[in-house]
């Protein structure tokens, strides 16, 4: 076997036949739990796959740069030389062989462990969202630091165009607790990243829902990354050996939510929440434990960020223990009576990683500014629909539209007479006659003459400052193969004015607004293209919208984000999490 | 709630005289009387007694002098003591020397009756426990994560004053990129808040030893009303953690109580480490000599970033210790006194909205009364709870009637304009002027140390 370091180019070039496809993937040792889960008293590993490149030291890649560096110890570790297999166009994984309790105190593992994840939920994005994703600053590559501080926190910073994990000292034991090798932590704070980059405003102080989204989204995201491998649901899982032999089975008994609810997530929950929960909450165990009711969302308490979004987490993971079982039930136990464990292992992860792209590629079909949690129900309602039409298998929109129901979020959209909850078609005088369609896939200007055109029928406010924020063509793959292609574009829209002027839009402003209080009012919508260039769904927060903007500005007025000759500062993620951690409760409407 | 009292014999002169300590609380609360009550006809109560930072004009001895004036104005006996909570701006007046002559001693001279802590200092709550907080009954991990708090606030002294050195290195050198003056703010702040956290042992062992001690939460005899005839006290804060565990989502808080008290006891086991020693993380790694090219724009943020963190941290920390604050609400015949500490809205909720509904209903019209009102944590953006100044039907009044309000602060000491966090908030001072007469000790000027308002 050919091997030789990544340096030589020239034995790279001589290995290179024009004629040979290079390798998509290639796979590297990760955690994939918390390293205080054991099996058989060793930390959980796996081998993940991963878009193929060369690694440089680092490591550094196409689209993450892992920099080791310490601000406590002030030391910057030596990265590993990663080798290349020249004949598989493949790196080498230097740690397939390593004892996994060797992985726990080799740093170089480490910023591996977190670049391989980092890029597995970029490759999850990708996948689903059928195209490239951007971060959400302007560059390519985003910095890992997974040692940057000593401090039980980690975030992403737009402003640092990085992830920072931190660490600090073990309860439990000696030693230190390390943020990035946690599966889920990492992969929270990535999707932090990643929805910077496909929703910028969605950082910015809107709603407490919004607030709230970017938090909850994440923790899905974590949460289902975690349940899509497989050897982790096995070993959370109930079961025993039938007489002491075989594989191990569940009854029927114990395939059941109530059962799941108990087994798996509040099991799970117990391991990835471990000592890591200062960092990361508990919305696995939230998810658990909060009862379906429509009450929460009402509650002060729950105007708090977090709580908020581990209402939103608590919602998908009961409609994912919902498919779950009605999966198993399609499974013949009758005979038998029993279940076969990794069968069942594997019915979740298979219906974790279908729920996970249907969230993911919900972005596309969600309004870029001022997001509620109903518009997120009614994105993943229509992001589903439009690539599996044919829901039998799964169930998974009756199940998420029955439980973001039960928890008080009906779908915003009620009016689509084809399906309950998913979006309403454009109006139907929505002319393309002056637009080329090939520069409408990817132009922004070409894409501003549409709105422009269109304005009145889209019923956009023609007085407003109104900018494309990006067209992205995109191609899905549907079951059986079938690829469905469609733009993506986003616009804004900002009307400047005073609060005196917003009477005569319909919007109230709070009572102890000044009347001449400076008003900026966003708006925007995401418009979906098929193939052909029509326009399949307008998906709008107006900018003058009476009610949405009403209680908008309340919100942002009693919680101190909106001052006089300042602009709204961006939510900050090391802070909500560090508010997490502290368990802070919401009474930003009592303060001055 | 408090027990009544009584001794009918109402007070017929209230005074209060609030001491300029720059930023801090100092007040003597009195009562007079027409007639001998067992030998006298007065009554005084310290409330608080610290500062962080003094005015400018003020002498080297300022709280030795403040302190002979209490000796002076109670004529030597002092009927009670309430430090409110154990930051140094609110007790630093209660430390001792060995020759028996500072403030304290002073103090302690004056043989109060009793002293008024929080139910957070109580020495038999306290645990020598070094187990995670976990295993620990609730109060005693509270307690221990409060302790562990001084930890924090020892490193961040010595991070600022490094900072500090930093900064004017960098600035000195002309090479500042933008980042050094920003490093000089934290390094001010850090300071602020590490002074201002860190344990002072001796004012705490005297406010231990100097009188028997009334350890208090929400709901609990203050124990004042066998001191001051006519005077009743109610004590609306702090609840214990059991009170603060209640409301509508009781699992919900207690599970957070529990996470922050694990949190605070990591911090504090991290924080020594930081301070004594730059410990490798990885002894045995390799590392780099030199920071590679591509890293060199996030390193220097990264550091700045770092800084900011502890900052934050060491905010919520300050935080955390001001919502230990005992809220005292003093009953003279008709008038109602306030005085928060420096309570902040989480310590409040208890008695606002998480109380039983007869009783906050009895509280609120209580607090609708309230003629004077000490205003919590001078003045900061989340100390006086929107809540309870709405309650206040005195404000707005004019005349007798006119709510009074009393702030002990000093401006840009602490909190940042930029960032709205300015200390006195400016938005409350706005409202606090155009609805009742405040007077706050920065209207007392040199070389005058204290002035007096009569209720």
């Amino acid at each position: 076997m050919a091997k030789s370091k990544q340096s030589d180019s020239t034995k790279a070039k001589a290995a290179l036949s024009p004629t040979t496809a290079l390798a998509q993937s290639q796979k590297l040792t990760i955690l994939a739990q918390d390293p205080t889960v054991r099996v058989a008293g060793k930390p959980l590993t796996a081998k993940i796959a991963l878009p193929a490149e060369r690694i440089e030291p680092g490591p550094r890649g196409y689209r993450v740069s892992v920099v080791d560096y310490d601000t406590h110890g002030g030391v910057f570790y030596k990265p590993r030389n990663y080798e290349y297999h020249e004949h598989a166009r493949q790196v080498i994984d230097p740690y397939e062989k390593v004892s996994s309790m060797r992985l726990l105190n080799d740093p170089a593992f480490h910023a591996q462990n977190v670049y391989a994840i980092v890029m597995s939920i970029l490759a999850r994005f990708e996948t689903a969202l059928g195209r490239r994703v951007n971060w959400g600053f302007d560059g390519h590559q985003l910095k890992v630091v997974p040692h940057a501080f000593c401090d039980a926190n980690a975030f992403y910073s737009r402003e640092h165009e990085a992830l920072l994990f931190g660490y600090f000292p073990s309860q439990q034991g000696s030693g230190n607790v390390f943020a990035c090798l946690s599966h889920d932590v990492v992969a929270h704070e990535t999707t932090h990243a990643l929805v910077d980059g496909l929703r910028r405003r969605y950082l910015d102080p809107s709603s407490p829902d919004q607030a709230a989204f970017h938090e909850g989204f994440a923790d899905i995201v974590a949460l289902l990354s975690v349940f899509s491998l497989p050897e982790t649901v096995r070993q959370v899982l109930p079961g025993k050996k039938l007489n002491g032999r075989g594989r191990h089975v569940l009854t029927k008994a114990e395939v059941s939510p109530e059962s799941f609810r108990e087994s798996v997530l509040f099991g799970l929950a117990k391991q990835i929440g471990g000592e890591l929960s200062g960092i990361r909450g508990r919305p696995l165990r939230r998810s658990a434990e909060l009862a379906p009711s429509p009450k929460y969302l009402q509650e002060l308490d729950y105007e708090e960020p977090h709580l908020r979004g581990e209402v939103f987490v608590a919602a998908i993971m009961n409609a994912f223990l919902e498919v779950w079982i009605r999966r198993l039930g399609a499974m013949d136990a009758a005979e038998s009576g029993y279940f076969d464990r990794d069968r069942v292992a594997e019915e979740g992860s298979n219906a974790a990683e279908h729920l996970l792209e249907i969230i993911i590629r919900s972005l596309d079909y969600a309004p870029p500014v001022h997001l509620e949690f109903s518009d997120f129900v009614s994105a993943m309602l229509t992001a589903d629909r439009e690539l599996h039409a044919d829901d039998t298998k799964y169930h998974f929109r009756d199940e998420l539209r029955d439980s973001f129901l039960k928890y008080g979020i009906p779908p915003s959209s009620t009016t689509n007479p084809l399906e309950k909850g998913i979006w309403e078609p454009p109006a139907p005088n929505i002319s393309d006659e002056r637009v080329h369609l090939a520069s409408l896939r990817h132009d922004p200007d070409e894409m501003f003459r549409f709105v422009w055109e269109n304005r009145e029928a889209l019923r956009l406010h023609d007085q407003a400052y109104t900018r494309i924020l990006s067209v992205r063509p995109c191609l899905r793959i549907g079951p059986a193969g079938f690829t469905v292609h469609e733009t993506i574009a986003e616009f804004y829209q900002v009307l400047q004015l005073e609060a005196r002027d917003l009477l005569a839009l319909g919007i109230r402003t709070p009572d102890d607004m000044p009347p001449g209080f400076p008003i900026w009012l966003r708006g925007g919508g995401t418009l979906v293209f098929d193939e052909r260039g029509q326009l399949k769904f307008s998906i709008l927060n107006r900018v003058d919208h009476p009610k949405r903007q009403t209680d908008q500005l309340k919100y942002l007025w009693e919680n101190g984000y909106m001052q006089q000759g300042r602009d709204r500062k961006s939510l900050d993620l090391a802070q909500l999490h560090r508010a997490r951690t502290l368990g802070r409760v919401h009474f930003s409407p009592e303060r001055w | 709630m408090a027990a009544r009292n009584t001794m009918t014999t109402l007070p017929d002169k209230i005074r209060l005289r609030a001491y300029q300590v720059g930023f801090g609380d100092c007040f003597l609360l009195s009562f007079h009387y027409s007639q001998q009550i067992d030998g006298r006809d007065e009554r005084h109560v310290l409330i608080d007694f610290g500062s962080v930072s003094h005015p400018s004009y003020a002498p080297n001895d300022l709280l030795t002098q403040i302190a002979e004036d209490i000796k002076s104005e109670t004529h030597g006996k002092l009927d009670a003591v309430v430090a409110t909570h154990r930051h140094r701006d609110h007790i630093d007046g209660f430390t001792t020397n060995e020759s028996k002559t500072a403030s304290g001693d002073i103090i302690r001279s004056l043989k109060p009756n009793l002293v008024i802590q929080p139910w957070t200092e109580d020495p038999k709550a306290k645990t020598t426990a070094t187990g995670p907080t976990q295993n620990l009954p609730s109060k005693q991990a509270f307690i221990a994560a409060l302790d562990g708090m001084h930890a924090v606030a020892a490193q961040a002294i010595i991070l600022g004053a490094e900072l500090a050195r930093a900064a004017k290195r960098r600035g000195a050198a002309g090479n500042g990129t933008g980042l050094h003056q920003d490093q000089a703010d934290s390094a001010t702040q850090l300071s602020f808040l590490g002074q201002n956290n860190l344990a002072n042992r001796s004012a705490v062992d005297n406010l231990m030893t100097m009188a028997p001690n009334r350890y208090v939460y929400f709901g609990v005899d203050s124990g004042l009303e066998k001191l001051l005839p006519g005077v009743d006290v109610q004590v609306l804060g702090p609840p214990t953690l059991d009170q603060a565990d209640q409301g509508t989502q009781s699992n919900i808080r207690k599970q957070r109580s529990r996470d922050a008290n694990e949190f605070w006891q990591f911090q504090a086991d991290a924080a020594p480490r930081a301070v004594s020693e730059k410990r490798l993380l990885f002894p045995r790694a390799k590392t780099l000599a030199r920071v590679p090219l591509s890293a060199a724009w996030l390193l220097r943020r990264l550091r700045q970033l770092s800084q900011d963190q502890f900052l934050s941290l060491v905010r919520s920390l300050d935080h955390q210790m001001n919502n230990t604050s005992v809220i005292l609400l003093f009953t003279i015949g008709k008038k109602k006194l306030l005085f928060p500490g420096d309570a902040q809205i989480e310590n409040w909720s208890y008695a606002l909205f998480d109380a039983p509904a007869k009783l906050r209903k009895q509280i609120a019209e209580d607090l609708a009364d309230v003629e004077l009102y000490k205003v919590g944590h001078h003045g900061s953006m989340n100390a006086t709870p929107k809540t309870l100044w709405n309650l206040f039907k005195h404000k707005g009044a004019s005349g007798e009637d006119r709510l009074k309000t009393v702030m002990s602060t000093m401006h840009g000491t602490f909190g940042s304009d930029d960032a709205g966090t300015e200390v006195p908030r400016a938005k409350l001072v706005k409202e606090l002027e155009a609805k009742s007469n405040l007077f706050t000790t920065e209207q007392i000027k040199a070389p005058k140390l204290w002035d007096d308002i009569d209720l």
